[in-house]
């Protein structure tokens, strides 16, 4: 085909959508039936009215700077990512039963603590991690959930097989831009969602709401849910107030809410108190009440922890969620699915050495070269070593780094994340990338459709982050079996 | 609507019309100065007068000149009340709430601040580009006006924009008001005369009322005719009265407004009270001191029912007493209200 670049045939990660053969997959059949029937002017026209819709609708992210802070469009890729229906059902399933095990394992950590005692879990990862709080033990939140939205990371190696890379049960954030990507692309592309069997996204804000809703303390009325967001200069600013915005609740910052004497909370309004019954934070533990956490905290709210373990509001996600957002924890979910539910987990997980363990500590010490390190509490790719990339000094640093504090540290073989075609100039060529879906539990599981597929937008580079250079395409859920695509 | 919500509305309705009544200010007073006859002691500081910043000016550049002047009321941000600070805090007052406004108004305040980021310094510089972009600057304000009050549904939100509009402009009427007035008198009675009409006629263009106090009042320019248009005329709508009346109907449309109604009501009675036949000094003086603080009292009121209500213990019926949260003591989302209009007369 002659959109794709030479590259295309030289690389040895997994396509997306291009076979070995340099033909497309089954599900991105119709996508280039259309692309190749195109003006090669026509991609770049498109293109040009893709940049300017995300300025006219002001999807930003937002950098904060020295010189005031920028409202920055976040790249965009117009080739879309694809699924196939039947496989993506595998995932989600895998997601609902990972999110599933995982909840019942924070509520079994805060009260029974029966995995420890059963021998499954180690007591020492316990006493080791940053993210158990105290102030949660004993508490049964509703439906025994903690972690009401998730967002797992997944990505595909060479041979096909998609993994889980982890679980952000903290206050995951880029569900906006998926949803904003699929209204761009429906503008670029109407043929196409005429045309093919492409499954909407559109319900996640009403599953968020009915989610956060199904939470309510009080019955019969109908909820007050606001989005708690730390203000405008946050990164994730415009998602949060483009949720609220959807949902029809409050957007809050802290100095909006007050707790009352009587342990509830309320807005400030202009028509005086409204009492809150459900909060969305979008605020970490650290910062939420600087009566129990950090005493310093102005962007949350004094008294709501006690509030929410009196349960007149509920929290999403709970206080202590992040128990679970441990890099040592992620080792054990398949342990966790197995001891929870008897199941076999449906995804696998990256393959990982604990260097808490003697034999894993030795394997991974004498295989530095060939793995990739993290620190089990960090997020954002910060403290990596990337084995294979680093010099023998920082190899040897890390080295020392390990053995120190063992416990804080993992490593995985490194992936050859898989790639899609992007468009540069008027050619496609690979780029890596990976998959974010979103997962809401309550009193029932939703897994978004597809979810935010983030794209390294230099040639090789695995980094996918929006605050460094990453950019993102739409992703679809295609289904073959019911209709297939055929473009008139 | 949160209050916090409520009170950026208000504020940025504020910013929006200072920038106007700065830029008109501007404008009218380089196109006076040429006017003057020789021998009338006023210049360029009586802007600094009007905007209440001469001693920030004072420790920022030292003796009054044109174009420090007006580099430190256009563009220099360490002057709140500068036109460049003013969109600024418009801007980022606006940013909390874009789901109450039309989208376009955010892209469209967003590029007025651009714009006036990307030129106030250099066009601050001469006459001859300063004119333009103010004037550019008014059309856009302009625009932004336009915009609400053609797809803006005429709820809450609508009202607390009204408030902000009203209180900021009525209080820039009385600052000119004081401050011409305070310029003219002590000049020699020679030049009183000449130099007063000249004064007023620009006083007029600049709140775009010339036009309108011919038709009103008189073809003659007379101090005290124009005082009391300005403060009493119940049509043009930069007027004091004028002011209060729209800021009792918005108050009417808001819930709980009784408090800061009786202010605006009281204030209104004291303005129809005031006379102006005989323009004397001290009487004048005092009249426009009342305005002034009777416009402090209604912008405490509206802060105090609708910003920030539970600061008291006006809800002391309610068992939801707020905790007390010492890191937010002193914390606002604007900029804080200019608490005295005047500066001590030399």
């Amino acid at each position: 085909m002659s959109l794709l670049s030479e590259s295309y045939g030289r690389q040895s990660a997994y396509d997306e959508l291009i076979d070995a053969q340099q033909q497309p997959r089954p599900a991105a059949k119709a996508l280039f039936a259309h692309l190749l029937r195109l003006d090669p002017s026509a991609l770049a026209a498109r293109r040009q009215s893709a940049e300017a819709a995300i300025l006219a609708m002001g999807i930003t992210f937002t950098v904060y700077t020295e010189a005031g802070n920028i409202d920055r469009a976040w790249p965009f890729d117009i080739i879309p990512r694809i699924l196939s229906r039947r496989e993506w059902e595998q995932i989600e399933a895998g997601l609902k039963q990972r999110l599933r095990a995982l909840n019942l394992f924070i509520d079994d950590l805060y009260n029974a603590q029966r995995i420890i005692n059963d021998g499954v879990f180690p007591c020492e990862v316990l006493e080791g991690s940053h993210h158990f709080r105290p102030a949660c033990v004993g508490i049964h939140p509703p439906f025994g959930v903690w972690a009401h939205i998730c967002g797992s990371d997944l990505v595909r190696d060479q041979d096909g097989t998609v993994y889980v890379l982890e679980d952000n049960l903290r206050v995951p954030s880029g569900v906006s831009y998926m949803l904003e990507n699929r209204q761009i692309m429906k503008r670029l592309f109407p043929e196409l969602f005429q045309g093919c069997r492409i499954l909407p996204v559109d319900d996640y804000t009403s599953r968020l709401y009915d989610t956060l809703a199904a939470l309510s303390p009080r019955t019969g009325e109908r909820p007050v849910v606001v989005v708690l967001t730390p203000g405008i200069y946050n990164s994730a600013y415009f998602e949060h107030s483009y949720l609220a915005q959807q949902m029809g609740s409050y957007l809050a910052e802290g100095a909006d809410l007050f707790v009352g004497q009587d342990d509830i909370v309320y807005l400030k309004t202009i028509t005086g108190p409204e009492r809150v019954d459900v909060i969305y934070r979008r605020i970490d533990y650290e910062y939420l009440d600087p009566e129990v956490c950090n005493p310093k905290s102005v962007l949350g709210v004094p008294g709501l922890i006690t509030a929410w373990r009196k349960g007149t509001v509920a929290i999403a996600n709970a206080p202590g969620a992040g128990v679970a957002d441990d890099k040592v924890v992620y080792a054990f979910v398949p342990e966790i699915i197995r001891y929870y539910l008897g199941e076999a987990p449906i995804l696998p997980n990256v393959p990982t050495y604990l260097c808490m363990r003697a034999a894993d500590l030795d394997y991974v010490l004498a295989h530095l070269d060939e793995l990739v390190v993290k620190p089990a509490n960090e997020s954002g790719g910060y403290g990596m070593l990337i084995g294979p990339r680093a010099t023998p000094e920082e190899r040897a640093r890390f080295a020392e780094l390990i053995r120190a504090d063992p416990r804080n540290y993992i490593a995985q073989p490194t992936l050859a994340l898989s790639t899609a075609p992007t468009l540069v100039g008027d050619h496609l060529e690979p780029r890596h990338l990976d998959l974010r879906p979103f997962i809401l539990q309550s009193d029932q599981l939703h897994v978004t459709t597809g979810g935010l597929t983030r794209v390294a937008m230099q040639p090789g580079s695995l980094v996918v982050n929006s605050s460094q250079g990453g950019g993102s395409k739409d992703t679809w859920i295609v289904d073959l079996e019911e209709a297939p695509c055929s473009l008139a | 609507m949160l209050s916090r919500v409520a009170e950026n509305l208000y504020w940025m309705a504020r910013y929006l019309e200072r920038t106007e009544d700065m830029a008109r200010l501007i404008n009218a007073t380089a196109l006076l100065l040429l006017d003057l006859p020789p021998g009338v002691q006023f210049g360029w500081d009586i802007l600094l007068q009007v905007a209440g910043v001469s001693e920030l000016y004072r420790e920022h550049y030292g003796p009054p000149e044109e174009t420090r002047i007006m580099r430190f009321l256009i563009a220099d941000e360490r002057n709140p009340s500068a036109v460049l600070s003013c969109i600024r805090q418009a801007r980022e007052n606006s940013r909390t709430f874009r789901d109450l406004l039309p989208a376009e108004f955010w892209e469209r305040i967003n590029a007025l601040f651009l714009f006036g980021r990307d030129h106030a310094s250099a066009s601050a510089a001469n006459r001859h580009d300063r004119y333009g972009f103010l004037n550019e600057l008014i059309a856009r304000r302009h625009a932004l006006v336009g915009l609400l009050v053609g797809s803006m549904s005429q709820d809450t939100a609508c009202q607390f924009v009204k408030l902000g509009n009203n209180v900021d402009r009525a209080d820039m009427t009385t600052r000119i008001v004081d401050v011409t007035t305070a310029a003219i008198l002590p000049q020699h009675d020679s030049l009183r005369e000449a130099g007063g009409e000249s004064l007023w006629v620009g006083v007029l263009r600049a709140m775009g009322a010339f036009e309108m106090y011919r038709r009103h009042v008189s073809v003659q320019v007379r101090s005290n005719q124009v005082v009391n248009f300005l403060l009493k005329n119940g049509k043009f709508p930069r007027t004091v009265k004028h002011c209060l009346g729209e800021m009792e109907v918005a108050l009417a449309l808001l819930p709980n407004s009784g408090a800061p109604l009786d202010m605006v009501r009281r204030a209104r009675k004291r303005l129809d009270a005031l006379r102006f036949d005989d323009l004397s000094p001290g009487l004048l003086h005092e009249g426009l001191d009342q305005a002034q603080k009777d416009l402090g009292t209604i912008h405490h009121a509206i802060h105090h029912e609708y910003f920030d209500p539970f600061a008291s213990n006006r809800h002391a019926g309610f068992s939801a007493e707020p905790r007390p949260n010492p890191q937010l003591e002193g914390r606002h989302v604007s900029a804080p209200f200019p608490q005295s209009f005047r500066e001590t007369s030399p």
